[in-house]
């Protein structure tokens, strides 16, 4: 708790950036998210395959499969030097299964509801499997979108210019017009969150659902993006880094109990995620010992070393409501007020 | 009487020089002025659109060395294709421009994210009279590029330096291909004439003209490509065109000639 003295770092010639914090103990894995953006978004034509919102278990390889030792990504804090990544390839992320509906549905058929040919990765091909040992294994559910970056690889990458981060609100956005998809965004974005389409020699990437943070629906009403919209557990708040009023201020910048993914790829995410915490490991005869269940090294690897004061921060205050005092940071982990937890209309007359 | 000996003698040899150089000077000016890529006349009767076409054989051919170009982008020097043939007809109305190349596989298929086209390129400047940067130009001195990709894209584009190539709306360059023992062959043509200003208008003027390559199958796409230096193709009135080539050596040669006479008849009166 630093008493709200930070300074928000945004990228130049940005007014104001949108964020997303996601808080990982409420995610069920459901993809109830997955399949909100896939239908809204990219359905066929070429997009067969792409998620721009996915969510995979953790331990696990991921979608597209070791996204984490693709590469991308800046040397140092100073955003001088790219590290080129690679792209993937079509059999990490997996192809679009085929059902044969008809067969089985109408035509009579013994065969059971399966995928056609025999795939062999997808989005959340290692899903439930996590790690560690009976009783005390473990996972957890990791919803990934672009994280929309402060000092996005992707656009120093790109030598057409045709991604960029537009001065409203710091969305990445490809211009399909000038795209002439040469994919040097795709090697270079670290998280492998932008998508080739072959169908339309583009790429193609997570857009925030701009359309509807703008309000371009039939009555002129903003809405968050679907993946936050539809969430069940509604563990997704949304609205600017730069709103001082907001939950996502406070989180990331006041408690720093909202932390980016692999801060060490140094583009400066703008999608934070409240670290799981998970009940302690239990001995074989079922109590309690004071061991982590997730072990925080691994925790480590993902959010860096910050976990480990925001995981504290985190316990701290959960003992202060259990002692019957007020936390505001519990407050705002737990609101379920919409207008709280999406802000996005406060910068409408800047 | 020595005087006049050694005068004669010196005579003898310049006379001599100047018959040497009026036989062999026309023969070096036919071996090509470097960077000269000949355009030969053919018939359109001859069908030179086709790669395989009769007439080609009669074309002369230029080996264009290429290199990788410089550029930002990783691994820019890794590109793989070392030469291109190239040769150049007209008829009445369009410019033929024949590339043949090697290439160990024909990458025409993109149906996934590591996958590329292999492609080919011409550049030629806007305006003809000024030579722009030979890495796609200038604001203040555009090219025009026709590209041809595997893939079955043909594009005319308008570049004023790097990453900004745009494609016309209406593409005028048509192409044919083959791919046939290991090589490419793409002759790619244009009216020299076509409206609109920011089109190279191929005609009465040398035209400059380079070219590039990408391997699709070692991921060269953008301006991870191989590249060739400035050519010329030889349209205009310019000195170095062949007639006129022949009359000036022999204007020159007779001039020569003329000289030596009058020196020698001058000697032999003293
Ligand atoms: S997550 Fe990747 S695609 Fe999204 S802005 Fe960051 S670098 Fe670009
Ligand atoms: S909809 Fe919400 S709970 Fe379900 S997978 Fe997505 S983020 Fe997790």
């Amino acid at each position: 708790m630093s008493g709200g003295t930070s300074e928000v770092d945004l990228a130049e010639g940005v007014s104001h950036q949108v964020a997303m914090v996601m808080d990982l103990n409420k995610c069920v894995g459901c993809q109830t998210c997955t399949v909100a953006c896939k239908t809204l978004w990219t359905e066929g034509g070429g997009r067969e395959y792409m998620y721009w919102n996915n969510v995979e278990t953790k331990p696990g390889e991921g979608y597209p499969r070791n996204w984490g030792e693709s590469g991308g990504g800046w040397k140092s804090a100073e955003h001088g030097e790219r590290s080129p990544g690679e792209i993937p390839a079509q059999g990490d992320y997996g192809r679009a299964w085929e059902f044969d509906h008809e067969a089985i549905m109408y035509d009579g058929s013994d065969e059971p509801l399966r995928p056609q040919g025999d795939p062999t990765w997808g989005p959340n091909w290692d899903e439930d499997r996590g790690a560690g040992e009976h009783p005390n294994s473990y996972y957890f559910y990791l919803p990934r979108i672009c994280n929309h970056c402060t000092h996005p690889s992707c656009v120093e990458a790109c030598p057409r210019k045709a991604i960029y981060k537009r001065e409203e609100d710091g969305i990445v956005l490809i211009d399909q017009e000038r795209c002439r998809g040469y994919r040097y965004c795709v090697e270079g974005c670290p998280y492998k969150k932008v998508y080739y389409n072959a169908r339309t020699k583009t790429s193609e990437k997570c857009v925030f659902c701009y359309p509807r943070i703008e309000g371009s629906g039939p009555d002129g009403e903003t809405f968050a993006p679907a993946c936050a919209e539809e969430c069940p557990p509604q563990l997704r708040l949304v609205g600017f880094l730069d709103d001082e009023r907001g939950p996502i201020y406070k989180l990331v910048e006041e408690y720093e109990v909202a932390l980016p993914l692999h801060p060490e790829y140094r583009t400066e995410p703008n999608v934070y995620y409240i670290p799981p915490f998970a009940p302690p490991q239990h001995s074989d005869a079922g109590e309690t010992v004071d061991v982590d269940r997730i072990p925080r090294e691994y925790l480590e690897e993902l959010f860096g070393e910050r976990v480990h004061r925001a995981l504290d921060t985190i316990q701290r205050e959960r003992e202060r409501v259990n002692l019957g005092e007020s936390s505001e940071l519990m407050d705002l982990l737990t609101d379920t007020n919409p207008a709280r937890k999406y802000r996005l209309e406060v910068f409408d007359d800047a | 009487m020595r005087e006049e000996r050694s005068a004669a003698l010196a005579a003898a040899v310049l006379s001599c020089l100047v018959v040497v150089t009026a036989a062999v000077a026309p023969a070096l000016t036919s071996a090509r002025p470097a960077n000269q890529i000949p355009v030969e006349e053919v018939s359109g009767d001859a069908n030179p659109q086709r790669p395989t076409a009769e007439v080609w054989t009669a074309v002369p051919s230029v080996d264009v060395p290429l290199t990788s170009a410089p550029s930002g982008l990783p691994n820019a020097n890794d590109t793989s294709v070392e030469t291109l043939d190239v040769q150049a007809a007209r008829d009445q109305r369009r410019l033929y421009v024949r590339v043949s190349w090697k290439d160990g596989t024909a990458d025409r298929n993109v149906t996934g994210p590591r996958e590329f086209a292999d492609a080919v390129a011409v550049q030629l400047p806007v305006n003809t009279s000024a030579r722009p940067p030979i890495a796609m130009g200038s604001t203040r001195t555009p090219v025009n590029v026709w590209y041809w990709s595997a893939d079955g894209g043909t594009e005319e584009l308008l570049a004023g330096g790097p990453g900004s190539t745009t494609a016309f709306g209406n593409a005028t360059v048509r192409t044919t291909t083959t791919y046939d023992d290991g090589r490419w062959t793409v002759v790619l043509s244009r009216e020299r004439r076509v409206p609109g200003p920011n089109r190279t208008s191929i005609g009465g003027e040398d035209v400059d003209v380079a070219f590039a390559a990408w391997n699709g199958s070692n991921m060269e796409r953008s301006g991870r490509k191989s590249v060739s230096e400035w050519y010329h193709f030889p349209l205009g009135p310019g000195p170095q065109g062949p007639p006129y080539e022949t009359i000036l050596w022999t204007v020159a040669g007779l001039a020569i000639v003329g000289v030596a006479l009058v020196t020698i008849t001058a000697v032999r009166r003293t």
